[in-house]
């Protein structure tokens, strides 16, 4: 990887607890452009926690989040978040049921002309030309979220997030609802943001996904770092075995440079 | 992917992700139907037809201007009242704040204060309410249901004591003109109404406020998470609600040449948010038209007019009110529950 530019995404030693329960305790990685970067871990890891920290929508208590070397506030919110270049879609898809397929995907940038009146067609056709190149079918771009089935909803919650064309794209289980076919045309999506050179983080349960698409995984366990990985070097049974434990992890990730 | 009905537009093959806007005949005469304004329509008419078939004086015009007329009032308060339960809030004060709003402006007006100031007075003190609602609910963590009918209650007794409950009057005859009116055969109210209606349709169908109101009722969460503010939101759709109930005081102050005491009250509350939700404005947010509150407010005026007409005693009048309230909720559920699956 190239050793001048500074990772599209660094955290160092980023910490977080809820009252007396520490969520993270020592958690870094980096993330660079064109890569496809996986975070695994099992159920209470931090995995979620480590996204909404770097999408502000949780404040870290320390640690270092770095966005294309930039060091981000602690409390940071999550236009700052999106002002430095990161989309995310979250687990539960933050989609409006009652609006349709078009007025989702500008949510929070609806388009307008003359400063007041919504700008319908460039709106809608805008959601079209992202769906199409992403190859996605979900039928007319006014039909209601509420009408889609899960898998349909993931793809235009990805499809949102491809639409803001930002250089980093969190993405929090995105086939955690999905058939099988659909979980490919996922993985495919995902090939082709990293191929368009973004920086794509993608929290995952599901390892298969994670040894065909990722170039790197991060594993957390109990909130911390276990160790980061290149895919194509490493085993599935290594991975597992950081995942519960038995195999030990790499030293802490904490005392950032600078 | 599974479709969900066979025939239903969303899964037609014809245009699979694109915007083209242009639809068969057959999917917009579905649509038509599917809505709850087009039920109402058909209500309207049907309650109609059957006051026309046992009084002689219903189809006469000026009885039904003066329907118009008297529904103008619910349905002034109902826009704001909508794009409040649109954007997942309530608000319980419209009643009292209708009646405060109309002593303000009566009182300016007595003092020979010049109409437009006397309106801007009044209207300023009800947005003035709606902030205290909006702050209420959000600093205070008061439920939205709770706060507004506080604040009803607090307003009502301020609304008698400081009148000691006497009306205001007389209002000046350049008011009553414009509140009793006509131009071009049309009652001056119901242009009001009219342009209002037709603001609020705009602000709800054709601005990013509106769509941005539509995702907050809808989904609040996901309105936070896509980065909407939704604080500010908040409080534009409480001070809108609060101003409307206020216009529609001092209107109804204009039509009758006083500022009463015993205008509003739990009644107009009770009745506009009624209207509202027979207008299909879905409770649970998100959902609901303008167009369909007019009718909504139509569609009261009318069962108080043809019952009166009829001669079937005013009882009555609750008894079919608290039906149909009850019927079109439940036929939105229904309707809800078949449009939107279940992840």
């Amino acid at each position: 990887m190239a050793v001048d530019a500074p990772p599209a995404l660094r955290l160092r030693g980023v910490r977080k607890s809820f009252g007396s329960v520490a969520a993270l305790e020592d958690v870094g990685f980096d993330a660079h452009a064109g890569e496809v970067h996986a975070i695994v871990g099992d159920n209470g890891a931090g995995k979620s926690t480590t996204i909404k920290i770097i999408t502000g929508i949780h404040a870290a208590d320390a640690g270092d989040v770095l966005l294309h070397g930039e060091r981000m506030a602690l409390r940071h919110s999550a236009a700052d978040a999106h002002d430095h270049g990161v989309s995310v879609v979250y687990q539960d898809l933050a989609l409006v049921e009652c609006l349709d397929i078009a007025q989702n995907m500008a949510l929070g940038n609806l388009p307008r002309r003359f400063g007041v009146v919504l700008d319908r067609r460039r709106m809608e056709r805008e959601a079209a030309a992202v769906l199409r190149a992403l190859k996605v079918r979900v039928g007319d771009v006014r039909t209601p979220v509420g009408l889609l089935s899960g898998g349909q909803r993931q793809v235009v919650a990805i499809a949102r997030a491809v639409r803001m064309d930002k250089p980093i794209i969190l993405l929090d289980e995105p086939t955690a609802a999905l058939g099988v076919q659909e979980t490919a045309h996922v993985g495919e999506i995902i090939d082709e943001l990293k191929a368009a050179g973004k920086a794509v983080i993608c929290v995952s349960h599901d390892l298969d996904f994670v040894f065909r698409h990722a170039d790197k995984v991060t594993v957390l366990r109990l909130g911390r770092t276990v160790g980061t990985r290149t895919v194509a070097d490493v085993t599935r049974d290594e991975v597992v075995g950081m995942i519960t434990g038995a195999v030990a992890g790499d030293a802490a990730t904490a005392e950032v440079g600078r | 992917m599974s479709a969900v009905r066979t025939g239903a537009p969303w899964q037609a093959t014809g245009h699979q992700g694109s915007a083209d806007p242009r639809r068969t005949r057959g999917e917009l005469l579905r649509d038509l139907l599917a809505r709850q304004e087009t039920t109402l329509l058909l209500v309207i008419v049907v309650v109609g037809a059957l006051a026309a078939s046992r009084s002689s004086l219903f189809l006469d015009a000026q009885n039904l201007l003066e329907i118009l007329r008297s529904s103008v009032i619910y349905f002034l308060v109902g826009c704001g009242a909508a794009m409040l339960i649109i954007g997942g809030g309530l608000d319980f004060s419209a009643g009292a704040v209708f009646t405060l709003a109309a002593l303000m402006g009566s009182t300016m007006l007595v003092s020979e204060v010049p109409w437009p100031i006397a309106l801007l007075g009044g209207l300023a003190l009800a947005a003035l309410v709606g902030v205290v609602n909006h702050l209420v609910i959000t600093y205070w963590h008061v439920p939205p249901i709770i706060a507004t009918l506080g604040v009803f209650y607090l307003l009502s007794g301020v609304d008698n004591l400081v009148t000691g409950g006497n009306d205001v009057l007389p209002l000046p005859q350049v008011i009553q003109d414009i509140g009793q009116g006509s131009t071009l055969g049309v009652p001056n109210v119901v242009l009001i109404a009219l342009v209002v209606g037709l603001l609020f349709w705009f602000l709800l169908e054709q601005t990013r406020f509106g769509v941005n109101v539509r995702a907050l009722g809808g989904n609040r969460a996901a309105a936070v998470a896509n980065g909407l503010r939704v604080r500010r939101i908040d409080l534009a759709l409480y001070v809108l609600a609060a101003g409307t109930a206020g216009l529609a005081g001092i209107v109804y102050s204009a039509r009758v040449g006083a500022g009463q005491v015993t205008a509003g009250g739990t009644s107009t509350t009770l009745i506009v948010i009624t209207a509202v939700l027979i207008g299909g404005v879905s409770l649970m947010g998100g959902m609901g038209s303008i167009q369909g509150v007019a009718l909504g407010a139509v569609l009261l005026s009318l069962i108080d007019n043809a019952l009166v007409l009829t001669e079937i005693p005013p009882q009555y009048n609750s008894i079919v009110i608290g039906t149909i309230l009850v019927t079109a909720v439940a036929v939105d559920h229904v309707r809800r529950e078949r449009i939107f699956r279940k992840r």
